[in-house]
C-alpha cells in the first residue's frame, strides 16, 4: 500500500513500502521490508524510521531525495485540496482519493467482489489514474530501484 | 405520451442443452393516470399480464429483438470472459429504481452465468442525450467479475467506451415499455 497526503498542489506526506532482495541494514538489524516515508512539513527521506542519509551509504539517498519529491509533487499537482491518496501497490493505481476529509473515489473489496464508489466521473479517475501510474512506474519505481530501495 | 413508471425489469436467457435457450422476461409498470400497475411476464411459453395470458401467447418479434440485443450487450460479451464456464445464463435488470420529477434513477445489472456487473443511481429514464455524460457522473459500480484493481480498472475503462452501446440499452427498454403499453390500449 502507498498513501501519499498533497496539500496546495504539493507532497506533504508519503508512506510507501517495498521489498529488496538484498537486506538492509537498520538500526544494527537486516530486514528486506522497507518502509519509505516523507513527514509533513520535512523535506527528507525515512526509510523504516530513520533519516535515510544517517544510514550506510546515506549519501545516495541524499542525492535523489530531492528529485524524489519533485515526482510526488507531480501527482499532488493533480489536486488542488487538501487530498489524500491511497494506491495499490501492485498496480500503482489509486484505490482511494479522500478530498477535504471527504472520499471522492474509493474501491472496496468485499470477499470476491469489487465495488467503486465515485464522486468524481469515470473520465476524471482515467485521467488521474494514467498520471499516477505513469508517476510511478517511469520515475519513482526506476529512481528507486537506482538506489536499490526497490527490487 | 402517458406517464408511467417502471418498478421492475429483468430479462433472462438460460441455455436448456447445447441447442435450447429460453428467454424469461418480467416487468412491471405502473402508469400513475389510471391508477393502475401492470406486470408482463414471458415465462419461455406464455405471455401474461395481470395475470391473464395474453393473446397472441407467444412474444412479439420487436420485443424479442431488443431484449436479444440487450442480452448482447458488449458489457455481457465483457463478462463472459471473465468465467471459466460453458454459457448458462445470461441476464440483464434494472434494479433499485428511483423516481423524481425529472425522471427515473435506477442501477443496471448484466450477468453472464455467476459473474455480475452492476452500475448505476444515476441512469435516467428518459435517457440522458448526451451518452458519454456516464463517465462525467457520480457513479457506483460493483461486480465479482474481476481478481485484481488492474482488471477493475480495465472493466471501468470498459463501461465509458460502452457508453454508447448503455445509451442504447436504455432506449431499448423504454421502448420495449411503449410497445407493451400500447399492447394493453395505454
Amino acid at each position: 500500500m502507498i498513501v501519499i497526503n498533497c496539500s496546495r498542489k504539493a507532497v506533504q506526506s508519503f508512506f510507501m513500502e517495498t521489498k529488496v532482495k538484498q537486506p538492509f541494514l537498520i538500526s544494527g538489524e537486516f530486514t528486506y521490508d522497507l518502509y519509505l516515508e516523507k513527514y509533513p512539513g520535512q523535506a527528507y527521506l525515512y526509510i523504516n524510521k530513520v533519516r535515510s542519509k544517517e544510514l550506510p551509504g546515506g549519501s545516495k539517498y541524499q542525492i535523489i531525495e530531492p528529485t524524489l519529491l519533485i515526482y510526488f509533487d507531480e501527482i499532488c499537482a493533480l489536486f488542488n485540496d487538501n487530498t489524500d491518496i491511497d494506491i495499490d501497490d501492485e498496480s500503482y493505481l489509486p484505490t482511494s482519493i479522500k478530498t477535504n476529509g471527504k472520499y471522492v473515489f474509493q474501491i472496496d473489496r468485499v470477499v470476491t467482489t469489487y465495488i467503486v464508489n465515485t464522486e468524481l466521473g469515470l473520465d476524471e479517475i482515467k485521467k488521474i489514474s494514467d498520471r499516477i501510474e505513469h508517476v510511478f512506474r517511469m520515475k519513482i519505481i526506476p529512481l528507486l530501484k537506482q538506489v536499490r530501495l526497490i527490487d | 405520451m402517458t406517464r408511467w413508471e417502471l418498478t421492475k425489469f429483468k430479462v433472462q436467457k438460460t441455455n436448456e442443452g447445447t441447442f435450447n435457450s429460453v428467454i424469461n422476461f418480467e416487468t412491471e409498470i405502473i402508469v400513475p393516470e389510471t391508477r393502475k400497475s401492470f406486470i408482463f411476464i414471458f415465462d419461455g411459453r406464455q405471455f401474461i399480464v395481470r395475470g391473464f395470458e395474453f393473446k397472441p401467447s407467444y412474444l412479439p418479434y420487436e420485443i424479442q429483438h431488443r431484449l436479444e440485443s440487450l442480452l448482447d450487450s458488449v458489457l455481457i460479451r465483457e463478462l463472459s470472459k471473465h468465467s471459466r464456464k460453458t454459457e448458462y445464463l445470461r441476464a440483464f435488470s434494472l434494479t433499485k429504481i428511483s423516481t423524481y420529477p425529472e425522471g427515473t434513477l435506477a442501477n443496471l445489472r448484466y450477468v453472464y452465468n455467476d459473474k455480475f456487473l452492476e452500475f448505476g443511481s444515476v441512469l435516467v429514464i428518459p435517457p440522458y442525450k448526451e451518452p458519454n455524460r456516464i463517465c462525467k457522473v457520480p457513479l457506483t459500480i460493483e461486480t465479482n467479475a474481476v481478481s485484481s484493481v488492474k482488471s477493475f480498472y480495465e472493466l471501468l475503462k470498459m463501461i465509458c467506451s460502452s457508453a454508447v452501446r448503455i445509451y442504447i440499452d436504455i432506449n431499448n427498454v423504454n421502448e420495449i415499455i411503449k410497445i407493451l403499453l400500447q399492447k394493453v390500449g395505454i
